[in-house]
This record gives structure tokens, sequence and C-alpha cells, in this order.
């Protein structure tokens, strides 16, 4: 039996049947799509790509197919190559058991919505790009699911396209995007230009590779995966519905940054610039998301910024030269990231729409399923022993901290943790405990079976996939085996910290009175002025840079003072100093006449 | 150059110089060319002297004859200005002014 075939069609047949309803619409008049039949495909896809993940799993198989070569010029020609390797093998069955589990609650979620499958549909779109990003063998074809990644995430976050603020947000998500994706054009360019080809295996990993490109990549992945410098977009993407974050903004879209550094880990390994860059830029990203998460009322944007704080975790992974961990941190990221998600769309849904923590409370015995699965992703976050984000972040702190690394990436990295401890408590404490701050009568209903089957699927996940995923899959480099008690139970000891943190302000809001205003609450309320400060300044100085050249420079200067109109003022000036010369009266003609005798006097005197 | 250059170089100087800077009556512009005829005159004298030839002996006849002709056509724009403004000055010719 021919395992290698098989793992091969078992691939092609799973990205088949996910295009089969985008397609077939398109042939037939009888086919229409309907919610549940796209829901039905996904779920399908997930069933047949367990197969390669079971003979990956098994025997360690892996594949590399090429199907079409494109002879785009001579000597370069761009093949459609797709790699089948741990990294796609095991994000496909993990992407698409998380997109079921989404599309089976957005049939609940965006039951309202007179064009739901368009919507289901646009979903669609956006999976079906983000796995070609993940079966990419080159760069280019890497480059065709990130485009088509960017866009779909642009018409999804203007879903609800009459609200403007949704409008600005797609429109700012397209922007920083776009900022990133100069970087990824470089690398392109980069590579063509000096390999004469795009594909990954033939990027040489033993020779220097000069820093430009990999600063294109880091640009990339800092514009796709929100890390600082071009993060506003992630909380701002918030607009969208609670569907279109869980899949993009949580589990799918941002990673592709982060997917498309461990995919070039090979160049990066051996520069250790670029290295300490990620470094450095993901322990940034991480605290800076932290902070801003401690202060917001929004449950969505807590979700968010704890999704930015988590990438910026991966990005430090990346830096330290451990691609394996930060792609297992990828796969259990989202499943707790979707569940955190989709809970918090069942709350919103229920209490008609509020999205403010402070004005809900006490829901644990109203919304028993739902709150039990909010907990039980806030332990997962925050790394409790055992469950599924334990397996990937202790890894990630122990390996960090018996690092050879800088030590200021390593605090921030620890003061992050503790903070996501702490803004995850505050969200659990003040959703579901306490007090109902709620107006009186909700009509607060989830038996809906197509509410509660994705959410108790994904905590199956969220408690599980930790440890199949460590269990199956061997480690490329060995893990810090022997450590200081301390060191080990680092993570443990700080994210306790911050849950002590958070239970004792807590209390301290039902007991004081709301503190004064001051600098760090403001720092961290309006997400480090990061927003003021860039948003208004970049756009006016670029702008007014661009009326300067085109439009000062060209038009009013080279026309009206140098070129033709210069050229006719200047001539203006000489005519009317001369026709004072030409007033037709005999002291004129006598004057320039002594002015010839001077000069023949002067000439002449030899 | 010698002293005789000298004199009738510097005559002629002078007297364009004063044509063009005797500003009020034409007369006075008329006497300096009349000075600057005289310097002509002796300049070509002088010629035949120096390079002891008789050829040129005829040219500051011919020269007198010219400026005896102009010195006429002076006199009478001077005589017909006086008939028409009533005096010499020069601003009287501005009939060209803009």
């Amino acid at each position: 039996m021919d395992l290698s075939l098989i793992l091969t069609m078992s691939m092609l047949l799973t990205m088949a049947t996910l295009t089969t309803p985008l397609l077939l619409p398109l042939l037939t008049k009888h086919y229409q799509n309907s919610p549940h039949t796209i829901t039905k495909t996904v779920k399908t896809s997930f069933m047949i790509s367990l197969i390669p993940m079971t003979i990956f799993i098994y025997l360690g198989l892996e594949n590399i197919t090429i199907c079409w070569k494109w002879k785009f010029i001579t000597n370069f020609k761009i093949p459609l190559s797709l790699k089948m390797d741990q990294y796609s093998l095991m994000f496909f069955p993990i992407a698409l058991f998380v997109t079921w589990s989404i599309l089976q609650f957005a049939t609940w979620y965006m039951a309202s919505e007179p064009q739901i499958t368009k919507f289901f549909s646009y979903l669609l779109t956006f999976l079906i790009a983000m796995l070609i990003l993940t079966i990419a063998n080159n760069m280019f074809l890497l480059f065709i699911g990130w485009e088509g990644v960017g866009i779909m995430s642009f018409l999804l976050i203007g879903w609800w396209h009459g609200r403007a603020e949704a409008n600005t947000s797609a429109l700012q998500a397209v922007l920083y995007n776009r900022i990133g994706d100069i970087g990824l054009i470089l690398c392109l360019a980069w590579l063509a230009s000096t390999m004469n080809s795009w594909e990954m295996q033939q990027t040489p990993s033993t020779n220097h590779i000069p820093l430009l490109p990999l600063l294109g990549l880091i640009l990339a992945a800092t514009g796709k995966s929100a890390q600082f410098g071009l993060h506003p977009w992630l909380p701002a993407a918030m607009e969208g519905p609670t569907p279109v974050s869980a899949l993009l903004h949580s589990s799918t879209m941002v990673v592709a940054g982060i997917f498309l550094l461990i995919r070039s880990h090979p160049m990066l390994q051996n520069n250790p610039t670029a290295l300490t860059l990620c470094l450095c830029l993901g322990a940034l990203s991480t605290l800076f998301a932290a902070t801003c998460a401690l202060t917001q009322n929004d449950i969505k944007k807590i979700i968010a910024f704890s999704t930015s704080s988590q990438l910026g975790l991966m990005m430090v992974t990346i830096g330290l030269n451990l691609p394996q961990l930060a792609f297992l941190h990828i796969s259990t990221h989202a499943f707790f990231k979707a569940m955190l998600f989709l809970c918090s769309g069942s709350i919103i849904h229920n209490l008609n729409g509020e999205q403010d923590i402070r004005k809900m409370g006490g829901l644990q015995k109203i919304l028993p399923t739902t709150t039990s699965c909010l907990t039980i992703g806030n332990l997962a976050l925050m790394g409790t022993p055992f469950l599924a984000g334990f397996y990937s972040k202790d890894l990630i702190i122990e390996s960090m901290s018996t690092s050879y690394l800088n030590t200021w990436a390593l605090l921030l990295t620890l003061l992050a943790t503790s903070f996501t401890a702490t803004y995850s408590l505050r969200m659990s404490l003040l959703v579901q405990t306490g007090h109902t701050r709620m107006p009186s009568i909700m009509p607060i209903n989830e038996n809906n079976p197509t509410l509660t089957t994705p959410i108790t699927r994904l905590a199956l996940g969220s408690i599980t996939a930790g440890l199949l995923i460590t269990s199956y899959i061997l480690p490329a480099k060995t893990p810090p085996m022997t450590m200081p008690i301390l060191t080990k139970t680092t993570a443990i000891i700080i994210s306790i910290a911050g849950i002590i943190l958070a239970l004792e302000l807590s209390k301290m809001t039902q007991l004081l009175t709301k503190p004064k205003q001051n600098p760090l609450l403001n720092f961290s309320m309006t997400l480090g002025y990061f927003n003021h400060l860039t948003h208004r300044s970049n756009s006016t100085k670029l702008l007014n840079t661009g009326q300067k050249i085109a439009s000062h420079l060209i038009d009013l200067c080279w026309y009206k003072k140098m070129g033709p109109e210069g050229l006719a003022t200047l001539q203006l000036e000489a005519t009317k100093t001369s026709s004072t010369l030409h007033t037709g009266l005999i002291k004129t003609y006598l004057g320039s006449f002594a002015l010839s005798i001077i000069i023949l006097l002067i000439t002449s005197s030899h | 150059m010698s002293f005789l250059h000298l004199s009738f170089y510097s005559t002629f100087t002078l007297s364009s110089l004063g044509l063009a800077f005797h500003r009020t009556h034409l007369i006075s512009a008329l006497l300096c060319l009349e000075s600057m005829m005289l310097s002509l005159y002796i300049a070509l004298s002088m010629w035949p002297v120096q390079t002891l030839t008789t050829s040129p002996t005829l040219m500051p006849i011919l020269m007198l004859a010219f400026s005896a002709c102009e010195a006429g056509a002076g006199l009478a724009i001077l005589v017909a200005s006086t008939r028409t403004h009533g005096s010499d000055h020069l601003h009287n010719l501005n009939l060209l002014q803009c």
C-alpha cells in the first residue's frame, strides 16, 4: 500500500472538498448553498484530513508534491508545489476542527442575518486561502494565500458595512497588513534575484544570509501578526461579527505571520541579529498587549489583546530558535482562543448585544455551559498545569529561563505572563461572579445544541490537545530537562501572583471608591497613546510631502518660477528696465553716445 | 603715443563728451560737433606729414566739405526749432516721446 500516495491524495481531497461549495453553484443551477451544507462540508474535510495526520504520526511520512510549473520567464519557473510536512499536516486537522465548530456556532449566532450564505462562503474562502498558505512550498503560493487572507479579513471585518467604525477598522486592517506586505515582497525580490527560486528548500541554511531579506520577513510578520508597531488593527478588528473574530483574529489569520517565520526558519537560524530582533519585538508586543488588556471593559477587546499577547509570545519563541515550539503554541492556542471567542459571542447574544463587562455579572448560574467553558478557556490561557496551554506555554517559559538571552526580554515576558493571569481572572470575575449588573428581564437561553455543542467540543480540545500533540510528535530540538526548582516553577508562581493580585484588586473595587486618574491607568486605557500619536501624524506627514512634491515643486516651482512663466517674468523685468531708456528724448540718445565713447576709450587704451 | 596724437585724440574725446553732456541748448551741441570736426581735420592733415606720401593730402578738404554741409544742416534745424518753439532748448525735440 503506497502510503505516500494516500497522503498526497487525501490532502488534495481535503482541499477539493472545501472548494466544492464555492464552485458547484456556478456550474449547476440546482445546487444552492446553505449554511448547513457548508458546515457539513467542513466537517467532512476535517474527517478526511485526519487520514494524512494519522499517517504522519504513525510513520513520520512527509511529502512534497509538484503539480504544475508556471514558466514565468526563462530560467525562472514557479512550480505549484505543496509541502506536506509536520506543520501543514498538523495544522490542517486543527484548523478544520476549529472552523467546523465556529461554523456550527455561526448558524446560531448569525441566524437573523439575511445574507448568511454569503457570510459562510466568505468564511470558507478565507479558510481555503489560509490552507493554501499553510501547504505552500514556495513563497509565491504562500503570497497568494497571504493576500487571500488579507482580503477576506477586510471583507469580513466590514461585514456590517453600514457601521462607520466597522469600515474604518477594516481599512485599518488592510493598511497595516499592506505595510507588512512590503516586507514580504522585499524578501521575495531578494530571493528571486539571489537564489533564482522561490522554493523553501533552496534557501541556504549554512552560509549567512544578509539581514535585509530577514528584516523583510520580520516586517511581514509584524504586520500580519500584530506585533508592536503595526498592532492597532487587531483590537479594532473586533468590529466584525464574533465568528469572524474567532476564526480570523484568534486562530488562523494572525498566526500566518508567525507561520511564515516558522517556514523560513532555516534562513533565520544563523543570523543572531534577526533572532534577537524577533525576541525583543515579541517581548515588547506581549507586554504591551497585556498592559492594554488590564483596563479594557469590552469583553471582545480583552480577548483580542490576549491574542496579541500570545502572538508576542510566539514571536519570542521564534527568537529563541525554537520553531516547533512556536507551532505547538499556535496549535494549542487555536483551541482555547476560539472557544473564548465563542463563549463571549454566546454571552453577547444572550444579553442582547451587551459587550461591556461592567454590565455583566452573576452569569454563572444563568449560563452554566458557557461560563464553565469560559473558565476552562481562561485557565488554559493562563497555563494551568496539564490543560492545553500548559504544554506549550510552560515549555516556552522554561526554555527562556534556561537560555542565554537578553534579560530584558525575559523579564518582560514573565511580567506579561502574570498580567495574562490578572486580566483573565478579572474578566472571569466581572462576567461570571458577583451580583448581576444587567437589566432585569433578559431572554437568556443557551439550550440550543448548535450553540453548546461547538463550545463543549472546543473545551474538550482545550483540555486534551496539548497532551495529545506532545505525546505523538517528537520534539526536533532537545528540550531542557534539568533546571533549578525555582526556574521550573517560574510560570506557575508568577501566574499565581497575577491571580492573587487580581483577587485583591477585585475586592478593592467593592470596598473603596473609584481611584482618580493616574498616568499608568491612562497609559493602559488609551492603549499606550499609540493610536493618537501615530494615526494622525503619519498620514498628515505623508500627505504633506506628497502635496509638496506633486503640487508645490512641480506646478508652482518648475512651471511658475523657473520654467516657461519664469522666463516670461524675467523678460518682463528686463523689458521694463530698458523701456525707461526708450523715451524719445535726445538726452537719452546723447547719453548712449557718451557711453559708446567711454567704452571706446577703455578698450583702445593699450 | 606722440604728443600730436594725444592732442587730437583728447580734443575729439572731450568734444564728444561735451556733445553728450550739454543738455540745455542745441547750439552747444553743434559747437561741440564743430570742434570734433576740427580735431578730425587736424588728424587727417597729419597723415601725409607722418607717412610722407602725397595722395592723402586731398582727404582733409573732402572732410571739410562734408562737415560744412553737416554744419549747415545743423544750423537749419536750429533755426527751424527756434522759429517753432521760440528757443533752441534740446527738450523741444520730443516728437518721438512715448
